[in-house]
């Protein structure tokens, strides 16, 4: 699984509308650090690392969601939730191929067809998928929900993307 | 799926610890809500539930570190490990059901096509006459083919195996759950929150 990204700044002594900017808006970068590689759907562990870092978002958006005022910010969160569960869906198919390729060959002869038939529809199935995302995120782009998302933040926190700069974990 | 409870006296321009004490009161709380259903391996609802809201305490936890002087590590770890195994056994309850209405739906599609092939074959009998060892073998390759194909057997044998494996994963559950209770780790992860 992906490491969740450092919060830099963040200590005890926060006010808690800074520290919610500050976590929000590194896990937001964190999460859309992937949507390159989601898109081209070359590897599934790009798609999977994405779908990790939306739910730490959302899990960061539920814990400081009292910094925010309530209409405005469930707007935001409704967004942040399709993207949750668009990769979810696509993440379920690509975790249940994997787990029928791997019983395989454990299996009898005649019990191949149906796990291979079964393997046959989830493929077919995840391909309808990458066209949902690439949907969702052409929808969010003419939205321009990216930009909407960070300023909002900022606005409500006093923390700005700029200003916070949040980088992935260095490579060892 | 169970909505988060409100929380109330949340004040955002406090510092973190106290508003995080106010939230985390009440997401163990929650947790532990589910306690009666424990014992019910068919409280496949509550479960999930439960699983969500374990999932809900272990980022919060994650998230309000920072805001403790104690290394929650290890009370997230034990709260991951909780949720991972209630998300194993949700897989389950999920596929079972799926995979016994794919093979009913099989079931009725495979019958329709075993009495197709003996009735063309009845009929090629009625019109030919007599059967000859070339109709005879032509009709005992398409049977083979047929059963190659079928996918009923494939599907039967993951269905038990899915059975088996919520079982043990079930028992599994209980066990921890039973040690998290001897081990007095709800009060001991309260005692380190300070919200007890």
């Amino acid at each position: 699984m992906a490491k969740a990204w450092e919060v830099h700044g963040l200590h005890g002594d926060l006010r808690f509308e800074e520290a919610a900017g500050r976590v929000i808006l590194t896990r937001w970068r964190e999460m859309m650090s992937f949507r390159e590689g989601t898109l081209a759907g070359e590897d599934i562990e790009e798609l999977h690392a994405m779908r990790v870092s939306s739910r730490r978002l959302r899990a960061a958006m539920d814990a400081f969601a009292d910094a925010f005022p309530s209409r405005p910010f469930k707007r935001r969160l409704k967004r942040v939730k399709e993207i949750t569960d668009t990769l979810g869906d696509a993440r379920d198919l690509d975790v249940a191929v994997e787990g029928l390729e791997a019983i395989l060959p454990e299996m009898a002869p005649e019990e191949r067809p149906g796990i291979e038939a079964l393997i046959a529809e989830y493929r077919d199935r995840r391909a309808d998928e990458n066209r949902h995302i690439v949907a969702l995120f052409e929808r969010l782009d003419d939205e321009g929900f990216a930009d909407d998302f960070e300023r909002w933040v900022a606005r409500r926190t006093g923390v700005t993307v700029e200003e916070l700069d949040p980088q992935p974990p260095a490579r060892h | 799926m169970a909505k988060p409870r409100p929380v109330p006296g949340i004040d955002p321009h406090r510092r973190i610890r106290p508003n995080a004490r106010r939230i985390l009161a009440v997401r163990v709380d929650e947790v532990w809500s589910y306690e009666p259903f424990v014992s019910d391996p068919n409280a496949v609802r509550e479960l999930h539930d439960m699983r969500i809201a374990c999932k809900r305490l272990r980022y919060l936890l994650e998230i309000f570190a920072v805001a403790f002087a104690d290394d929650l590590e290890p009370y997230i770890d034990e709260v991951k490990d909780l949720q991972d195994l209630l998300g194993e056994i949700h897989d389950r309850d999920v596929q079972v059901p799926m995979l016994a209405e794919h093979l009913e739906e099989l079931r009725e599609h495979g019958d329709v096509a075993a009495r197709r092939l003996v009735a063309q074959e009845r009929r090629t009998r009625v019109n030919g006459g007599s059967v000859s060892e070339a109709s005879y073998r032509s009709f005992r390759r398409r049977l083979e083919a047929w059963s190659r194909a079928d996918q009923r057997p494939g599907i039967e044998a993951l269905l038990a195996r899915r059975r088996q494996e919520r079982d043990a994963l079930y028992a599994r559950f209980l066990g921890e759950w039973a040690r998290l209770r001897d081990e007095g780790f709800r009060a001991r992860l309260e005692d380190v929150l300070g919200i007890r």
